[in-house]
Parts: structure tokens; sequence; C-alpha cells
């Protein structure tokens, strides 16, 4: 008598976890919703500004770009209300821009990092200055946007870059034992011109495969899981479905780019050597002479802490900051500790110098 | 815990599973990650996908031949041509940039030169509202 009156209440306690979960996974949450207004366009480039919520009087002076990989949406740095780093900048008195890369199509299959750096990032970056009427701006990097920006911010020292903020960048591939897309795309393993030829761009879902399958048991079963284990939380659970439509909203990224990274990064270590040519110029770190803030994300599975340490020494800045953080290489910056750890310490070296 | 001391929080039949699951997990994690860690790993996704794109070469060719002649005999682009066209596109587009940049410093020499008082209002802060597309939400979820 007493099982068969629990036998319904088992069934309509799971009814809406599963009505729930299902709802997660079949879903798109709503993301990117801090307002902002389109400003500027270059092929699939686009420059937002973020609509400021300060007057101008209790602002600071020095815009912000923030400038993300080329193989994901940016909407990351803006994932939801309440837990958006776009959002807390803009409150804490940031004039704030985004560079958002756009989806390449086949006719940008031929793009290389240095029309990224040279070309796109530059112009985005006058058209910020001419709306602002600032000489002088900061940069915040993530990712592969961390290396377009130090070549940027090493090429073009004298275009008024005051500070520049990387965030878990890969730039020394030295340490080959430590990495491990070093090792699956490996001459003797992984034939890039192959691909390239196939493909043109690298597909989306080939990208989003190696990212995951790096820890594929916490990317393909715990993460569900997670998600289970939580589902009577709401909090928790319209987190997991912010974070899950960012990471399933994958983009491919422009053949040539890949292949530079690959070839001049991956294998050949080019930049932290000197020996990184980007339209036909050496990229000498030591002319990078920005104020630094470097963040590593201690354990970052994508890009191990070794990859964003040796910079500091290589670069000619007078101003610069080493910031270790426990987390991974999102969940720093879009975790739930985020707005706890990483922002605020963000916020604080960049408050100082923005005057 | 109620006023009672009855506990609220609803029976989760996999309560009682869950270490046993979370310990499992754990272990196999650390067996995955050494795994795809090896030069075996690498070694054997790097012959699949060269494997795949070998076999594949052929067919993706035919189908590329196949449907070429097909938009031909339509009088429709080839995916080709498209690219073509929105390279030439984004050149125009580059242009237009250029001169914008122009523009915009032209337009601040001639406030610089300006006497005090007639300065004209900058060209950017006029044309950001006008030209830009607001994305911004009609309504704000909090």
């Amino acid at each position: 008598m007493t099982q068969a009156a629990e036998l319904p209440s088992l069934g309509s306690m799971l009814d809406p976890r599963l009505e729930t979960f299902t709802r997660v996974m079949t879903t798109k949450a709503p993301i990117a919703q801090t307002p902002k207004e389109l400003v500027w366009t270059l092929n699939k480039a686009k420059l937002y500004r973020y609509v400021p919520v300060l007057p101008p009087e209790a602002r600071h002076p020095v815009p912000l770009l923030l400038v993300f990989a080329l193989m994901n949406r940016p909407s990351i740095l803006d994932l939801r209300p309440g837990h958006s780093f776009v959002e807390y900048m803009v409150g804490h008195g940031y004039d704030v821009y985004l560079l958002d890369w756009g989806v390449p199509g086949l006719e940008d299959k031929d793009l290389k990092l240095d029309d990224y750096a040279l070309d796109y990032l530059p112009r985005a970056i006058r058209k910020m200055k001419a709306i602002t009427h600032s000489t002088e701006f900061s940069l915040l990097g993530w990712c592969i946007g961390a290396i377009l920006t130090t070549i940027y911010a090493a090429l073009r020292p004298d275009d008024g870059l005051r500070n520049l903020l990387l965030l878990t960048a890969p730039l020394d591939f030295s340490n080959r034992q430590n990495l491990t897309f070093a090792r699956w795309t490996d001459e003797k393993y992984f034939d890039v011109d192959q691909v390239l030829a196939a493909f043109g761009n690298i597909p989306g879902e080939m990208i989003d495969y190696g990212a995951k399958a790096l820890k594929p048991v916490e990317n393909y079963i715990g993460n569900y899981w997670k998600l289970w284990d939580n589902i009577d939380n709401a909090r928790a659970v319209e987190s997991w479905h912010a974070m899950n439509t960012w990471v399933t909203d994958t983009i491919p990224m422009a053949g040539a780019a890949y292949r530079q990274l690959i070839v001049d990064l991956y294998r050949n270590d080019r930049l932290m050597q000197g020996k990184l040519s980007i339209r036909g110029n050496m990229v000498d770190l030591k002319q990078l002479r920005a104020n630094l803030l470097t963040v590593i994300a201690e354990g970052d599975h994508i890009t191990p802490p070794c990859q964003s340490e040796a910079i500091l020494s290589k670069v000619g800045s007078a101003d610069t900051e080493l910031y270790r953080i426990p987390g991974g290489h999102i969940g720093i910056m879009a975790g739930s500790s985020a707005h706890k750890q990483t922002w605020p310490h963000i916020n604080g070296w960049l408050a100082t110098r923005s005057q | 815990m109620t006023a009672n001391g009855q506990d609220t929080k609803p029976v989760d039949p996999f309560e009682a599973l869950r270490g046993v699951r979370d310990a499992y997990l754990d272990s196999m994690s650390k067996v995955m990650v050494n795994a795809v860690n090896s030069e075996e790993y690498a070694q054997a996704t790097g012959a699949f996908l060269g494997g795949y794109l070998t076999l594949t070469a052929p067919a993706r060719e035919a189908l590329d031949k196949a449907m070429l002649q097909a938009l031909e005999q339509f009088s429709l682009p080839s995916r080709q041509q498209v690219a073509v066209l929105a390279e030439r596109l984004t050149h125009i587009e580059t242009r237009c940039d250029d001169m914008d940049a122009k523009l915009d410093r032209i337009l601040e020499l001639s406030v610089s030169n300006q006497p005090r008082g007639d300065a004209i209002p900058s060209r950017s802060k006029r044309t950001a509202k006008k030209a830009s597309k607001s994305t911004r939400p009609r309504t704000r979820k909090s």
C-alpha cells in the first residue's frame, strides 16, 4: 500500500525535471542582452558600442575594446543579465566596445592573422577613437583574441594603446609536452593542408570536438549529470542553459588563419621566438609597451598556464602584472565566481590606468 | 528542516548512487585524459581524419562537378562565383572605410582650424547615431 502510494509521487517528481531538462536541451537561452549599438562593419566584422549607463563625467575617459577568439561567438562576454562581464564593466563606468569577427564564409578562407590584426582591428580601433575622441584606448584580448591583440600591440605601438589585458593567452608554444593540441596537430599525424583543401574553412564542429575531446568525460557526460543534479535549482539551470547556448553555437575559422595558428604557432612557436612574420614585418614583442595585465586560469586545459607566462619577460612594457586565478579557460570569465574574483581584479587594475 | 523536524527536501532516488557515479566518472576522466594526451591517440585520430578525407575526396569532387554543371544549366552562379563576388564587395567596403577615415580626418582638421565657438559637431557622433542599427532589445529580462 505504501509502495503503491509512493510510485505516483516518484513520477510526479520526475516529470517536471524531465520537462526542464528537455527544455534546456532543445531551446536557446537569451544571451548577449546588454543594450548596444552597431557603429561599424567591414565584411563580417562588426563593432558594437554598449550603451553607457553612467553620465559622461562618471565614466573613465579611456575606452575599452573587447576582442574575442575567432572560432566562438563573443557573446560569452555578455552571457546573461546579472552575470555579464560587459554589463559589469559598463556599470563601472567604462565606455565598452566589442569587436565581433562574425562568421567567415567560403570567400573568407584566405583571411590570415595578418588581416585580422593589421586590417580589421586597426580599422575598428580608428572608428572607436573617432567616436570617443580619445587618442588612447584599452584592449582586452581573450584566447585567440589575445594573440591578435598582442600582434597588433607589438606592430602598432604608437596607435595609442595604453592598457592591454590578455586573458588565457596562448602565446608560448615551446612546452610541447604540456600541449595536447600541439600533439594532435603535429605534422607527423595531421595534414592541415589536406583538411583545408577539403573544407576551405575549419568547420565549427571540428573545433568544438577538439576542445571537448581534451576532457571527454567532463564534456560529454559529466556536464549533463551536473545539469541533472541541479535540475531543481532554477538559477543553476538558467546558468547552465546560457552556457550551453553559447557552447553549442559553433562557428568556423578562416582556413588561412587556422593554418598560421597550427604551422607558425603550434608547430614552430614563432611568436615567442621573434620569428613570426606578419605582412612582412617581424613581430618584436619588445615593441609592446602598453601597460600589461595577463590573466592565467590555473585549471585551463585549452591554454595551459605555461603558454601565458613567458610573455611578461618578452615585452617592453614597464608596467606588467601576472594574475593567476583558479578556474578553467572559460570559467574564469563566465563561471559563477567570475563576478567575485576575475572581474573585480580587472576593474581594479584598469580603473587606475584609465584616468 | 521544518519546525517539527521533518526534512522538506524531496526524495532523490539517485542520491544513493551519486557518490558511486562521481567516483566512477572521476576515474574514467583520468583514464580518458591520459588516453587523449597520448601519441597513439594523436596518431589514430590523424589517421582516421586523413583516411576519411582521402576516401571521400573523389565523391566530393564528383559532387562539386555535378553541382557546377547543374548550376550552369540553370544559368545560376556557382558557390565559387558567389564567393568571388563577396570578395569584391569586401574590397568596396574597405574602400568606403578608407574614405570614411579620410572624411573623419578632414572634419577633425577643419574643426581644429575653426575659431573657438564655431566648431562643427563631430561627424562620427552624428553619423554613429544616424547610421547605426540599434540592437537594443525592446524588453530586458532581469
